[in-house]
């Protein structure tokens, strides 16, 4: 009997509970998929640029030790050449330290052109990539 | 298709996937912010919010429980922490020893459907957002203590204890402030 009672009176409050159930207006669907949308581009754009960074700074390393690695190579041999052909009082001399110079300043030129090259092509590809967002 | 399909069509970048879940649960998730937030403007964002987080957590929901009972919890964290509302305040003792005594738990309707809604929605007003929630939550939707403790963070016998009490002080306010009206509802 209690329990016939207690069912019954759940039923009664679900009844009433059920009429004050809220119905979400018309819009609020579409809000909420628009900004979903708004949110998986803009997620995708971040990951491209963390990629793109990523590759910028990889391209930076990747330079320095190619360029100064292969400048410091040929400095060694050079040093090991003149010290066994000249002997060590050449090393001291002028024309050593101008040769050695001028290896490095043509090994930092080639670094830096190949900067620029590669600074005018990120440029290049920023404003194929804004065009694009502006065509869409 | 079933829900575990369509997170995965989600997951895989088909996003118009996730119109279903919003269009299944928003209906359940504005009510559960109303609860909590007290105005539709601000139920309205909170929902708003939980969508865009679920989505992006999608990845970390678990198949192993209702999408239902994830959202919901989202939707509860999202109201409760944007509300910065105390949810399990213990007001209701005041209320009960000024509500009127009833002698019998046996409630009958009998009442016109659009008095009793109004009725209804204001005795919800009147009682401590978290008894609206729970009554809410388990009479609305079905949903079992168990998940009830879930979505609330609550454990499941303090469920059942503020459930029993939820339900007691709605009948005594509802016999207190509608005493006329109620004289049909309850039969003493």
């Amino acid at each position: 009997m209690e329990r016939k009672d207690k069912y019954s009176e759940d039923e009664s409050f679900r009844k009433m509970i059920e009429t004050s159930k809220i119905i979400a207006p018309e819009n609020l669907k579409y809000r909420i998929m628009h900004q979903i949308e708004t949110e998986k581009v803009f997620t995708s754009q971040e990951s491209n640029k963390q990629v793109s960074t990523r590759k910028t700074t990889g391209n930076v390393l990747k330079d320095l030790t190619s360029i100064f690695g292969t400048m410091y190579a040929v400095l060694a041999v050079i040093i090991g050449v003149a010290y066994f052909l000249q002997g060590e009082e050449f090393l001291k001399s002028p024309q050593f330290w101008g040769t050695i110079i001028l290896v490095g300043f043509i090994f930092s030129l080639f670094w830096l052109i190949s900067r620029l090259d590669a600074n005018m092509k990120e440029k290049r590809l920023k404003q194929l990539s804004k065009k694009n967002e502006t065509q869409q | 298709m079933n829900e575990n399909q369509r997170v995965q069509q989600v997951l895989t970048g088909n996003t118009s996937a996730f119109s279903y879940f919003v269009e299944t649960y928003q209906d359940m998730a504005i009510t559960i912010a109303y609860r909590i937030c007290g105005n539709m403007q601000d139920a309205e964002d909170v929902v708003q919010e939980s969508y865009v987080k679920a989505y992006k957590n999608l990845h970390s929901f678990r198949s192993e429980s209702k999408f239902s009972t994830w959202l919901y919890r989202i939707v509860y964290n999202t109201a409760v922490t944007q509300t910065k509302s105390q949810m399990w305040l213990s007001t209701r003792e005041t209320e009960v020893e000024n509500a009127v005594h009833i002698g019998s738990n046996t409630l009958e309707i009998k009442i016109e459907d659009v008095e009793r809604n109004e009725m209804v929605a204001d005795i919800l007003q009147k009682i401590p957002k978290g008894d609206a929630l729970l009554l809410t939550l388990y009479y609305m939707e079905d949903n079992p203590v168990k998940e009830i403790a879930s979505i609330t963070g609550l454990n499941e016998s303090n469920v059942k204890v503020k459930l029993f009490r939820a339900r007691k002080l709605f009948k005594e306010l509802l016999t207190k402030h509608y005493r006329d009206e109620t004289e049909n509802v309850f039969v003493n």
